[in-house]
């Protein structure tokens, strides 16, 4: 195993690499450039082409691709052209914004799913099966961005204009104006109150796929021997299922998390573009639209990374927990 | 069970942990070397200056402006390299200071100038730069400061993207000349709205960036993550994608109006329409920049909302392609523009919020005549004769025209992705031109390709493309229509006409406005019966207020013109 | 139950003849019953209630005779049907009951599976009826003063949008290009996913590292930057649209089929036909493949529903189906700017899409649940 994990490893780095490669060239076939962005009446081509010179775009395309390669792994990653900053120091500023919501997306996503998916196998083909059935595909079928602005509006805007309840939720953004006014405390409240309704709108698409794993894992385990001779002991039905039952159900369903990551990062976009969130999904987006190469290059760059760890982690776990499978 | 539960309490900490210590808040955010040394000097001013200019005890002082916009600030405070027309207001409102600004008239008055004198023959002007100014570290505004910005946006290299500005004016070190600490002569030809562009640049610091080669101006920190100005605000924080902070500059003259009322102002970029509109109904921020005209309702149907409108600088036109053989003939063109309901157009796209444009020049421009100009109303019978003329005619009976020599009039009009409005012209022509035979098929682009395949002289690949200009006082069209400057980018018209062009350079050069009236009337009508473009309408500018902000005054100047006015109703604070 | 004496036979025959469908409804067999009565009554409402239409459309162009042809044809089927179900012999059905047989009937006591299938039914037969359904041409502009932004209302049951188009022809018209997007690309991306997880799960060894390296950069590619470029290269069309949903969308069932085959892979009748000498290939497409449908199917039905709701994000960034062709999504992402003033224009879409990824889910869980002998209880 620690051997497969190893292979994976190294492997990892020239498909990255070939992700990298590919990436670069589509990004530059695309038609246009960054110049074109800042054009104005009055610049002749020479302006426009000074401005090639400076943004390091007059050499043929396979000179870029060499120095770039070259400096990336130095762990240079250039300067971001419409950011006027170091291209790292952009991705992290905007990084954990987007670790912070998916992190939270997923987490409530999974408890949900859980939650709801061993009810519904425990009850299964009873009426609350199939309402929360088709509850859940109700919110799976919802665009994430129409599921946010729902959200807004209901919970934002009509609780606090339409029936004033007294408690309504922030329409966006990651803290409030006079944030750096607060107590510690204050603080806390604030920064979970920006992040309930984001984090709903990511989640609920979620829940449906996972609930519907869980309840198909959990219908397998529950008819198990084992699980019979519980009963047949005289174990109460919560005992059953919490104790032995949720635990191996559990299992294949964690593996999901692998192949959520890369789902969650590029369904962030349009909730960090609803709620004023600024997070790498959006910067990312808009470079790629103004063209900015060496950003664009850094996240595609850093997004392969992280999926293809994450896929490396499923893979593991999901070998660790099935004793049948082999890797050889 | 208790495992479960632990484990989740563990994660929800986990993650309330990271919320509250990830993303990124803090008032020194940035971390490149310049800034570093730059703003604990603005700090250390700033402090020693509020306690110097205490604040007047007037109900009038203080709170927080919370603005929203769609865009971020692109090049922030960098004068020298930005196009953006948010970074524009700010420059000349916000952070930094020019050297005249208008009043409401469109007449010059003294703002970081105090005064200036024209030379009898028009090649000069002398400038007497204020001598109570202060940069927010603390250093003296002085003409050296002046000298180095009008060096830099005229020197090539910097790549300054409203060049034209300075046509005729003399480039570089030759064109400037520091006579002494405050007085400085700047050399020019004589043409017209020759001041305008000491109207919109913002003065830069000689001591902070004369040392910075003109060509790495543009990716220079100092605009976007510490901008130091000499203005009204103070940059106080810029996180990126989310807001920018300034506060109020205490040390801002007493002469000018001091410091302005407000203690806070906040720029928040909220890219979602509907998010803004709901933003401002909550009254989480208290100005929404240029709403949709369909949002105008419900601001207006809200007690504590006002809505505000001018007529703008902008207008927004479908661009020909006279190189292609259906579009060459100008009467094809005038028949296009008959052929379509502009007025009805207007109405249903703006709500009303617009005025239908026959010419470039917008309504707040003294040059501005409708009356006078032949009329371009929407007939379509006429448009069916002046094609006929042209000898396009359904020969096949297809219901679209063709010409003698087989060539269908089927024109694609090209829009960009994500612009509701301009989809909205081209699919309503497409059904209004298909009554008088010609086939119109929208087409949409994204961006940044589109761009290319416009701007580039030898691709030009496009019939009509449906575009917005946002214009200056100083109104000069020679980039659009000149024939020489048709292997340009902005020449998509390919508009070779030599009266449009003596015009062009006459209107450029001549200072007099009366003179100017005269020519700008031909100007127009010619340009009405060349038609290189059907141009459709000015939008109003649009701006959704919080009724407790006071003493907001917009126009075509800007929004945030008077900034420095604003004040919050101290009941509301 | 059934009667199955000659009287009670020709009964249900004559019942049959005027009502297909009624029969098997009374029967208890509902599944097959209401699906029948409701396309037979439903089309003999087209019908009637579209008479001029129905009749205009002879000889009109593609679009119309295709829903004339769906029209006979769905008559004719359920007419057909139900006549020879009532009047088969019944002997011939209690003679070996297979595979099929036995998940056809499991299904059939799925309630909520039946209603899907019924809807998804429905939706096929509006989006092929559309031309004689829908009231209005969906690229029709009304005066723009006046009709822009009508809510709901008798002349434009669903109101209409920013164009003055009527709202409900559009969703019909909408109904083809989503649902046709949703299965060709599915289509795609399940075959692909498929054959190749199946392939690497059996084969495993370098075979397998190949296919799921190949499968890592699939996943791990940006489809955003292959979109953009795409369509700045070609311009967007929706064929580029679904080739490239589909062909970004297979690693995920190419990871669970794998999965399954894996697990397969070690069961005691795979080694028997290993043992037995049976060539990769058919082991793999008739022994692998059919037992690991049942992660398929969800994953299918989950990725038509899925695809419908990434084609709305598309519209959102500017990237999907283009104007003025309506589809569901762009319908519900153009509408959202709106959602404060003129909520319908988003929110039928939005309900269209969910019912219809319903329906696929329900039946996709019916299916699963019917196919897998180790659910059935």
């Amino acid at each position: 195993m620690t051997r497969y994990i190893i292979r994976r490893l190294l492997s990892a780095i020239p498909l990255v690499l070939g992700i990298a490669t590919i990436v670069f060239f589509a990004v530059n076939l695309a038609p246009g450039d960054p110049t074109l962005y800042f054009l104005s009446p009055g610049m002749t081509q020479d302006v426009i082409e000074q401005m090639r010179v400076n943004f390091g775009l007059d050499q043929p395309v396979h000179v870029r691709y060499l120095r770039w390669l070259g400096a990336m792994l130095t762990g240079d990653f250039g300067y971001s052209i419409s950011h006027s900053r170091p291209v790292l120091e952009v991705l992290m500023d905007f990084l954990p914004n987007t670790l912070v919501l998916s992190a939270c997306a997923l987490f409530v996503a999974f408890l949900f799913g859980i939650i709801i998916g061993t009810i519904q196998a425990v009850r299964q083909y009873s009426v609350m099966d199939s309402s929360m059935s088709v509850v859940l595909l109700f919110f799976y079928s919802m665009p994430s961005f129409w599921l946010a602005l729902m959200l807004i509006l209901t919970l934002s805007l009509f609780a606090r204009n339409v029936w004033d309840l007294p408690i309504w939720f922030p329409a966006s953004g990651i803290v409030s104006v006079d944030y750096d006014f607060l107590t510690l405390s204050e603080k806390v409240r604030d920064r979970v109150m920006h992040l309930v309704l984001p984090t709903l709108s990511l989640a609920l698409v979620l829940t449906a796929g996972i609930a519907r794993y869980m309840r198909g894992s959990m219908l397998e385990v529950i008819r198990q021997d084992y699980i019979r001779t519980a009963k047949a002991k005289g174990l109460s039905e919560a005992v059953v299922v919490f104790k032995h039952a949720l635990r191996n159900a559990l299992i294949p369903v964690i593996t999901l998390v692998g192949l959520y990551i890369p789902v969650l990062f590029s369904g962030t976009i349009f909730i960090e573009t609803i709620f004023a969130w600024p997070g790498m999904g959006r910067t990312i987006y808009d470079a790629i639209f103004i063209r900015d190469y060496p950003l664009v290059m850094a996240g595609t760059f850093f997004f392969a990374i992280m999926v293809v760890v994450a896929n490396l982690i499923a893979d593991v776990l999901y070998a660790v927990i099935d004793p049948r499978i082999r890797y050889e | 069970m208790k495992e479960l539960l632990k484990k989740g309490l563990i994660g929800i900490g986990t993650v309330l942990g990271l919320a509250s210590c990830g993303g990124s808040d803090g008032r020194i955010g940035s971390s490149d070397p310049f800034c570093q040394q730059v703003l604990p000097a603005v700090e250390a001013f700033m402090t020693q200056a509020s306690e110097a200019y205490p604040t007047p005890d007037e109900p009038r002082y203080g709170g927080t402006v919370v603005l929203g916009t769609i865009g971020d600030m692109p090049d922030g405070l960098n004068s020298a390299v930005s196009s953006n027309y948010s970074d524009a207001q700010h420059q000349q409102f916000v952070g930094l200071m020019t050297l005249i600004n208008y009043d409401a008239r469109g007449e010059a008055r003294a703002y970081l100038a105090e005064d200036w004198e024209v030379a009898p023959d028009g090649r000069s002007i002398t400038f007497q730069i204020r001598q109570d100014v202060r940069w927010h570290d603390g250093e003296q505004t002085d003409a050296y400061d002046v000298a180095f910005t009008y060096e830099a946006v005229t020197d090539p290299l910097t790549a300054f993207p409203n060049a034209a500005f300075w046509d005729h004016y003399v480039k570089g070190p030759d064109g400037v000349e520091v006579i002494d600490d405050f007085t400085i002569r700047i050399r020019l030809e004589p043409h017209a709205d020759f001041m305008d562009p000491f109207r919109t640049l913002g003065i830069l610091p000689e001591h902070l960036l004369g040392d910075v080669p003109h060509d790495q101006l543009k990716l220079h920190p100092y605009g976007t993550q510490c901008p130091v100005g000499n203005g009204p605000f103070v940059f106080a924080q810029h996180i990126p994608q989310d807001r920018w902070v300034f506060e109020a500059n205490p040390a801002f003259p007493e002469a000018l109006g001091g410091r302005p009322f407000l203690d806070r102002y906040v720029y928040r970029v909220i890219p979602e329409q509907t998010t803004l509109l709901t933003e401002l109904l909550i009254e989480d921020i208290d100005v929404y920049i240029a709403p949709r005209p369909d949002q105008a309702q419900q601001i207006i149907d809200n007690q504590n909302l006002e809505l505000l409108n001018f007529s703008g600088r902008s207008y927004v036109f479908v661009g020909w392609n006279a190189r292609k053989p259906q579009l060459a003939d100008s009467r094809v063109r005038r028949a296009i523009t008959i052929g379509t309901n502009r007025a009805e157009i207007v109405e249903a796209i703006l709500q009303g919020y617009g005025q239908v444009a026959n010419t470039g020049v917008p309504p707040f421009h003294w040059a501005y005549d409708p009356e006078s100009m032949p009329s371009l109303e929407y007939n379509p019978d006429r448009a069916k004769v002046l094609l006929d003329e042209a000898g396009w005619q359904d020969r096949d009976g297809d219901g679209v025209r063709e010409s003698e020599d087989g060539t269908r009039l089927s024109l694609s009009i090209k829009y960009n992705t994500g612009n509701q409005q301009r989809q909205d012209i081209a699919e309503i022509m497409q059904q209004q031109l298909g009554a008088v035979g010609i086939e119109i098929q929208p087409q949409v682009v994204e961006w940044g390709t589109l761009l290319q395949q416009i701007n580039t002289p030898e691709l030009r690949d496009f019939d009509g493309v449906v575009m917005g200009w946002v214009v200056e006082f100083k109104l000069d069209d020679i980039d659009l229509f000149h024939s020489e400057r048709i292997d340009q980018p902005y020449a998509w018209s390919g508009t070779e006409n030599l009266e449009i062009d003596r015009l062009l350079e006459e209107l450029s050069i001549t200072a007099d406005r009366s003179e100017a009236m005269v020519l700008w009337k031909e100007y127009q009508e010619l340009l009405i019966e060349e038609q290189p473009y059907t141009y459709f309408y000015f939008p109003d500018r649009l701006e959704g207020i919080n009724r407790r902000v006071k003493g907001v005054e917009v126009d075509a100047r800007g929004e945030w013109l008077n900034i420095k006015d604003w004040y919050l109703d101290p009941a509301s604070r | 139950m059934s009667d199955r004496s000659l009287a009670g036979r020709r009964r249900w025959r004559v019942v049959s003849t005027v009502l297909p469908g009624l029969p098997q409804v009374l029967m208890g067999r509902w599944g097959a019953g209401w699906t029948v009565l409701l396309t037979w009554l439903g089309c003999l409402w087209v019908v009637m209630a579209h008479y001029e239409r129905v009749v205009g459309a002879l000889g009109g162009g593609w679009d119309q005779n295709l829903a004339l042809g769906t029209l006979v044809v769905s008559l004719t089927l359920a007419w057909t049907w139900s006549w020879r179900d009532v009047s088969g012999s019944d002997e011939s059905k209690d003679v070996g009951v297979s595979q099929w047989d036995l998940a056809v009937r499991a299904f059939s006591k799925n309630r909520t599976a039946v209603v899907g299938l019924i809807v998804i039914i429905g939706l096929y037969l509006v989006a092929l009826l559309t031309p004689l359904l829908a009231p209005y041409d969906p690229t029709f502009q009304g005066d723009l003063i006046t009709e822009r932004y009508v809510g709901l209302s008798a002349t434009h049951p669903l109101g209409t949008d920013n164009y003055a188009r009527d709202v409900l022809s559009r969703l019909l018209y909408g109904a083809r290009i989503s649902l046709a997007i949703g299965f060709v690309a599915v289509s795609i991306s399940v075959s692909v996913g498929t054959l190749l997880g199946a392939v690497a799960g059996f084969m495993g060894g370098i075979v397998d590292a190949m296919i799921m390296r190949f499968v890592d950069i699939v996943i791990s590619f940006p489809r955003l930057v292959l979109l953009i470029t795409i369509i700045g290269l070609f311009g967007s069309s929706i064929f580029m649209i679904v080739a490239v949903l589909g062909l970004t969308l297979w690693p995920g069932t190419a990871r669970i089929v794998r999965g399954e085959v894996l697990s397969l892979r070690e069961r005691e009748f795979i080694q028997a036909a290993t043992a037995l000498g049976y060539s990769k290939r058919r082991i793999i497409l008739r022994h692998l493949i059919p037992n690991a449908l049942g992660p398929v199917i969800v994953a299918a039905t989950l990725g038509i529903g899925n695809t419908i709701v990434l084609e709305a994000g598309l519209s959102f960034l500017g990237l999907g189906v283009q104007p003025p062709t309506p589809s569901w999504g762009t319908m519900v992402a153009v509408g959202r700017d709106d959602l404060l003033g003129a909520w319908w224009l988003s929110t039928f879409p939005g309900l269209a899409i969910v019912f219809t990824v319903l329906s696929f889910n329900l039946v996709g869980d019916g299916l699963r649940d019917a196919l897998d002998p180790r659910l059935r209880t």
